[in-house]
């Protein structure tokens, strides 16, 4: 190789490996979702104002039944036979690994269905009977104004892609919001111990 | 100089709007159709711009080594699944893609090809084989969406094309051995 072969090498290594690291945030993030769910992890958003209508037919603001709470939502829609229910059954897990006393003053469950057509409080209520929620210090509920939904799926990386048969491809997680109503954790919802460490871990040192 | 012109034809085809949208909103075409076809305009340019810029590429690119690292760093890059959401999802990353993918991959790959020897040729080959046999089995295997703006199915579709590539492939670099074969 001769000596201009050798810098133009030099070149040219120095510029593919920038586009890489560049677009993978420094090796960070190989996946679009991962890029998210790491800027939103560093960007702790706060949560948009949404009216929520519960399976018992209330409905309230996010910031009402937060009540200075920490909040621990997810996103599922009822029809969906593959991922919600996983979701919400590892959900569940969380939610019966917490100590009662916690949960009863700490931290409010919540899943969000993002197919508010289907969704009425009726469907709610029976889907939450599934999972043993007690429609209280677990509640489910969907959000009927679309532009509201769609903020707030939008701020929180949710990606909804309807499919051809009336079913919904999305992007499933937990997420952890604190008392102030910011974002401070997107969770992988299959890594249930570690989930109910992170939420132990964050409400002990919030409250001491 | 005919190849030129068609070059550009193909290019500014592909970079019409209504043409780029439609290869994207299908998984397998972006990957399979869109950024191959890409990299072929710059096929076309190339022996253009070897006249033009002969001392060039000549100077910087006599072993043909130079370049085909480009082609496989740039080549990699655009393997990625973020790569082809963030196309979608960023208009610098998209231009980059129309950029990139004839000057930096199909140029230099054509440059190259001649000067490289019969090595570094297998050497090539061996890499876009095993980048299509890696990327089609996380693709089909992967229970995940990788992409946010693609469907599973239309992941799995893309996993089943790169795999039947790189079987394409295969036969391609084995005929390339027995005729090598039959030489001696």
């Amino acid at each position: 190789m001769t000596k201009h072969e050798r810098i133009a090498l030099m070149v040219v290594l120095l510029l593919g490996l920038s586009v890489l690291t560049i677009g993978t945030d420094g090796f960070q993030a190989f996946t679009e979702e991962q890029a998210r769910t790491n800027q939103l992890i560093s960007e702790q958003p706060y949560l948009p104002k949404v009216i929520l209508e519960d399976s018992k037919a209330r409905t309230y603001s996010m910031q009402e039944l937060q009540h200075n709470k920490y909040l621990f939502i997810t996103f599922m829609y009822t029809n969906c036979a593959t991922v919600c229910p996983q979701l919400e059954r590892n959900m569940q897990e969380v939610y019966q690994q917490l100590p009662d006393t916690m949960i009863k003053e700490n931290i409010q469950f919540l899943s969000i269905s993002f197919d508010p057509e289907n969704d009425d409080p009726k469907t709610l209520e029976k889907y939450r009977s599934y999972f043993d929620s007690d429609g209280e210090s677990w509640r489910m509920a969907r959000i009927n104004d679309k532009d509201e939904l769609n903020n707030l799926l939008d701020e929180l990386g949710v990606i909804v892609i309807p499919d051809d048969y009336g079913n919904f491809q999305h992007n499933s997680a937990f997420y952890l919001v604190n008392r102030e109503g910011s974002l401070i954790d997107v969770m992988d919802n299959t890594e249930i111990d570690q989930a109910v460490e992170r939420i132990k871990s964050e409400i002990g040192g919030g409250s001491l | 100089m005919k190849q030129l012109k068609y070059g550009i034809i193909l290019y500014i085809f592909l970079i019409l709007p209504p043409v780029a949208n439609l290869l994207e909103s299908i998984m397998i075409f972006h990957m399979h159709t869109q950024m191959p076809l890409l990299v072929f305009t710059g096929f076309l340019i190339a022996p253009f711009s070897q006249k033009k810029f002969a001392h060039f590429f000549d100077k910087w690119n006599q072993s043909g080594v130079p370049g085909i690292v480009l082609v496989i760093l740039i080549w990699s890059y655009w393997q990625l699944p973020r790569a082809m959401d963030d196309a979608l999802t960023y208009n610098v990353v998209e231009y980059f893609k129309f950029i990139s993918l004839p000057l930096l991959v199909g140029v230099p790959l054509r440059d190259s090809w001649k000067k490289l020897k019969s090595t570094g040729q297998y050497i090539f080959l061996i890499f876009i084989f095993a980048t299509l046999v890696i990327t089609g089995f996380i693709y089909i295997w992967i229970d995940q969406q990788i992409c946010n703006n693609y469907l599973i199915i239309e992941q799995q579709t893309l996993g089943w094309g790169s795999l039947a590539m790189a079987a394409c492939l295969l036969l391609y670099i084995g005929y390339r051995l027995f005729e090598n074969d039959e030489a001696f």
